[in-house]
């Protein structure tokens, strides 16, 4: 036992070298039971909150206003169910099922991110959901490329790539509003006073490299919290600015060093929230719930012509 | 119109509006039927049915689109395919009543789209040999798609023919569903001018009893309800199909969806979206 214990220990410090050192892992690689665990954890997380994530967006697509929006906010949030899909399959090889997953997600044991808790309102939501929101995700996905879990890179090459289609559709949807009458421009301008807090707390608060092993230890993610917000905002603000657009924070300007200067996010709201104690989080949640549970007859119906076919050998 | 022997003018003119009521009634059905199908985006049973019912619904928005073109283009190009899907009142809309019922249970979303997906094939079969080229054309296009939405609806024909729950929830759907899936052969009314000048290649009773046969077989060896009488004119209905859609005529239910479809756009009419 001391032996195999001690085995243990000296393959743990060889793989956080090779972790170190750039390395990449697969699926069928061993690796340490807290990498696993924190894979499987970081990853959940993701998946969960593509599926969630259908969920404000999916309240329009039979409100879309024309056949065109209609198609692409169907094929939308068609990709992020997509993503859904290929994100649990990657926690399910690294051994945790999926109908656990989805239990721990409608029991509140898991959770989804913030941004996914608030109510829609009107059609500019799904512009500025499409844009911005997208656009947050989008650079925390691409600092994905680089994780130190191989099958995880690979997915999110194609997730990003789709995810580039998303912020085409919804600045479309942004520079078409704010192009239009004073009423259209007046619900885009109402959509983004709404949007800017979540989207401020989406990337989480400044963390120190210590206390984020993703980060730092197992090197999951490539890039830190602050990191991600100030880009997002170095990259975005202006270009809400371009469109006459105003931001609710007062604070917020380009320093004449060129850094950004703004208020800090409402670090209790982002805990509330994420602790599915947001607007709409018991709501979704419930919906979610209501639905898994009135397709289990479907999913058994399914495992049943599974366990004919294996019976059968075929 | 690309007809090789132009009719006289009042003849043209009625022929004319009969092509127009007939694109609509293509259009809609697609249009409706793409708006329900799309309500399973993202809570559909399991996910990888929720990305394939996902792909019906746009495929079917993508034919709606199509035959709308037709049909702006017939009008001489002055209103747009949305205007014309979107801005009009409910009685305006052409789509079979099927099309506009709430998407139930899984085995009612599963057996309507069996039951539509089997009788667009049989009516766009028909339309490939139309003497209106444009729709002749765009028939071609659509069906090669629909062959994939055949090949969805028979999988889960049988998947759900094969499960205890299932096939019950399944026979209470086909029992709901036959008078209005009827409903899709009701005659347009300027069908005799169409069949006529060779844009309908055959008449909706014709296409009905084509549609019965191919899938008698199917549904009857699955034991599926059959509330069909053999005649010698073919297969007689024991229960009254729920016309109506064609004439304009819809359900309370689809008073809601037309709401729900027309909400965001009725905010500021004429405004770009």
């Amino acid at each position: 036992m001391t032996t195999g214990h001690a085995n243990d220990t000296a393959r743990a410090e060889a793989f956080k070298q090779h972790i170190a050192a750039g390395g990449k892992v697969e699926a069928s690689d061993w690796m340490p039971g807290e990498y696993r665990h924190a894979l499987i954890r970081f990853i959940e997380m993701h998946a969960n909150s593509e599926l969630m994530g259908v969920l404000p967006e999916r309240e329009w697509i039979m409100r879309a206003p024309t056949l065109r929006r209609k198609l692409a906010l169907t094929a939308k949030v068609q990709d992020e169910v997509g993503h859904a899909q290929l994100l649990y399959r990657l926690a399910e090889d690294l051994g945790k099922p999926r109908a656990q997953m989805m239990d721990d997600l409608l029991a509140g044991r898991t959770k989804f991110h913030n941004v996914f808790h608030y109510p829609t309102q009107s059609w500019a939501d799904v512009g500025v959901i499409a844009w911005l929101v997208d656009a947050a995700a989008i650079l925390s996905q691409k600092a994905l490329l680089g994780t130190s879990y191989a099958p995880y890179a690979r997915t999110m090459q194609r997730i990003c790539w789709e995810e580039s289609f998303h912020i085409k559709h919804g600045y479309d949807i942004v520079v078409t509003l704010a192009g239009g009458t004073a009423a259209q421009r007046a619900l885009l301008q109402d959509a983004l006073n709404r949007w800017w807090g979540p989207l401020m707390q989406m990337h989480g608060p400044p963390t120190p490299p210590e206390h984020d092993r993703d980060l730092t230890l197992w090197r999951i993610k490539t890039r830190g919290n602050e990191d991600l917000r100030r880009d997002f905002i170095a990259t975005y603000v202006p270009r809400v600015w371009e469109l006459g657009l105003a931001l609710p924070d007062p604070a917020l300007r380009r320093a004449d060093n060129g850094s950004w200067e703004y208020s800090p996010p409402d670090w209790a709201e982002l805990r509330t929230v994420v602790g599915n104690h947001g607007p709409r989080s018991a709501e979704r949640l419930a919906f979610r719930r209501l639905n898994y549970e009135q397709g289990a007859w479907v999913r058994e119906t399914m495992a049943g012509e599974q366990a004919r076919t294996q019976t059968c050998g075929i | 119109m690309a007809l090789e022997t132009p009719p006289a003018t009042q003849e043209r003119d009625h022929t004319r509006a009969a092509l127009a009521e007939l694109l609509l009634a293509l259009a809609d059905d697609e249009f409706v039927t793409g708006y329900a199908n799309s309500e399973w985006t993202g809570i559909a049973p399991i996910l990888e049915e929720d990305i394939a019912f996902s792909s019906l619904a746009q495929d079917e928005l993508g034919h709606a689109r199509l035959f709308y073109e037709l049909l702006a283009e017939l009008r001489g190009g002055a209103v747009s395919p949305d205007e014309i899907a979107y801005d009009r009142p409910p009685e305006g809309f052409r789509n079979a009543q099927l099309a506009e019922r709430p998407r139930g249970d899984w085995a009612y979303s599963v057996s309507r789209q069996f039951l539509y997906d089997t009788a667009d094939y049989v009516r766009l079969e028909c339309l490939l040999g139309s003497r209106y080229t444009p729709l002749a054309q765009a028939a071609a296009s659509v069906i090669r798609e629909e062959r994939y939405h055949l090949l969805h609806a028979h999988t889960w024909l049988a998947r759900l023919a094969a499960g205890d729950t299932a096939r019950e929830r399944q026979h209470a759907a086909f029992t709901a569903l036959w008078p209005d899936a009827l409903g899709l052969f009701e005659p347009l009314p300027g069908e005799a001018a169409l069949v006529e000048s060779g844009i309908q290649p055959a008449p909706s009773a014709a296409l009905c009893q084509r549609w019965l046969e191919q899938i008698e077989p199917m549904l009857r060896q699955l034991g599926l309800p059959w509330p069909f009488a053999q005649r010698a004119a073919g297969w007689e209905p024991l229960l009254a199909p729920h016309y109506g859609g064609r004439a304009g005529r819809h359900s309370r239910e689809f008073a809601q969806l037309y709401d729900t479809i027309t909400s965001v756009r009725r905010l500021e009419p004429g405004a770009q979206w």
